[in-house]
């Protein structure tokens, strides 16, 4: 099983390498085109894929990634179904806060609320941060595009003071418990 | 444990990098930085990354077989707690430092004599100044507020006197009134009962007479005895009794 290990290989210096995980492939490139974009002080370099476990034939080339993002389109199930697979090609010491939830069309009516409430309990058991972006306009790209900077500078160790598993503990998902929903329905 | 010694490897490899000036692979960044933030920057970076992997490392070692994932749950919480509260009381200590160190630097600056001290002194003075007038200020106003208080508590107390007054002023009206009433009421209900009698007698006895007089058909008004009688005679109705 060829697991990607996160400190397999040395960190580049005042470089952040974030992998973005589709299986759709649409949303991937606006985000990347927007994360390289938007940060100057630091040499961002995004790779993308559809699925783990990467190929074997660019392994030794490719870089020590920091961030592993899933991104997640809740309006089909095979989204998250590959999600769910690719979880078993990394190395658990991926999950103390180098692993990130991206989840689109939160807000869409015509999805069942229960695809949501299952990606939030994966992301709570994993312990990672569960983000929703709004992928149809620009202004929710570049947010998204922002936040996961944000997230991919401490799990790239170029911010002081804060390691990913510091902050994994205060960005950790939750999921309500039974109660609550009951009453909110 | 291979995969940790080669963990331990690449540490050291990355220290031995840091240590010898930044020979690893170039930055895209344009051009190499090389003013002393940016390299303290860089240094604060890899400092980061090798506690990172040291924490990895320390990990790996005191792995437990056995560590159920509740345990482990509040044990993380307790930790994020202690974690926490020791990097408040840095930030705290940090702030502290700071501030004595500004406060030296200020204190030193003011011993020399530059111009940049001049006007500091300048400075000084003017807000020491300013402090004092502040302080008379507010004990001016505290006094003020001392003497409006004074005033009214006696206006309190005044107004509460009055009260008092005119309540006693009631008291006595209706005490006094009370057994005079008393007295008298007895002897005014005896005297109105009487009154009553001998106007109903004197109202009965005049209607008789009226009649008499009206019944004989008599010529009243040629008699002047009889009419002056007459013209005496009053029209009191007689009362429901």
């Amino acid at each position: 099983m060829s697991l990607l290990k996160p400190f397999s290989k040395l960190p580049g210096l005042n470089t952040a390498n974030i992998l973005l995980v589709e299986n759709e492939e649409q949303f991937q490139q606006k985000l990347a085109d927007t994360v390289v974009l938007q940060e100057k002080n630091v040499n961002v370099n995004v790779r993308l894929a559809r699925s783990l476990p990467l190929p074997m034939e660019n392994e030794e080339s490719r870089p020590r990634i920091d961030l592993v993002v899933f991104i997640i389109h809740l309006t089909s199930e095979l989204s998250f179904q590959s999600a769910e697979t690719s979880l078993k090609y990394l190395d658990p010491g991926y999950f103390q806060g180098k692993v990130c939830f991206l989840v689109t069309s939160a807000r869409n009516v015509s999805v069942p609320p229960e695809r949501l409430v299952s990606v939030r309990k994966l992301a709570a058991s994993l312990h990672c941060p569960l983000l929703c972006a709004e992928d149809q306009t620009t202004e929710g790209v570049t947010t998204a595009a922002h936040r996961l900077l944000a997230i991919l500078k401490v799990a790239a160790g170029l911010v002081p003071m804060a390691t990913g598993l510091y902050l994994s503990t205060l960005t950790r998902c939750t999921v309500p418990s039974d109660i609550d929903q009951q009453n909110f329905e | 444990m291979e995969p940790m010694d080669r963990l331990e490897n690449l540490a050291s490899s990355l220290e031995t990098v840091a240590l010898n000036g930044f020979q690893g692979p170039t930055v895209d960044n344009g051009q190499k930085d090389s003013s002393t933030a940016e390299i303290l920057r860089m240094k604060e970076q890899m400092s980061n990354q090798c506690f990172e992997m040291a924490v990895k490392l320390q990990a790996g070692k005191s792995k437990r077989s056995s560590c159920s994932a509740s345990d482990a749950e509040k044990d993380v919480l307790d930790y994020a707690n202690t974690l926490e509260e020791a990097k408040i009381i840095h930030f705290n200590k940090t702030l502290a430092l700071h501030r004595m160190q500004v406060w030296h630097a200020i204190s030193e600056k003011l011993k020399q004599s530059d111009p940049e001290a001049v006007a500091m002194r300048g400075l000084t003075s003017c807000s020491l100044d300013l402090c004092s007038k502040i302080k008379t200020l507010q004990q001016e106003s505290c006094e003020l507020q001392c003497q409006i208080t004074d005033l009214q508590k006696q206006r309190l107390d005044l107004k509460r006197l009055t009260h008092e007054k005119m309540k006693e002023m009631d008291e006595l009206k209706r005490k006094r009134e009370h057994p005079e009433a008393e007295k008298y009421r007895n002897v005014l209900q005896k005297g109105q009962s009487h009154l009553e009698k001998y106007q109903k007698m004197a109202t009965i006895t005049q209607n008789v007479l009226r009649g008499i007089i009206i019944a004989s058909k008599v010529n009243w008004r040629d008699d002047p005895k009889l009419r002056d009688i007459a013209m005496t005679l009053e029209d009191i109705p007689i009362s429901e009794e």
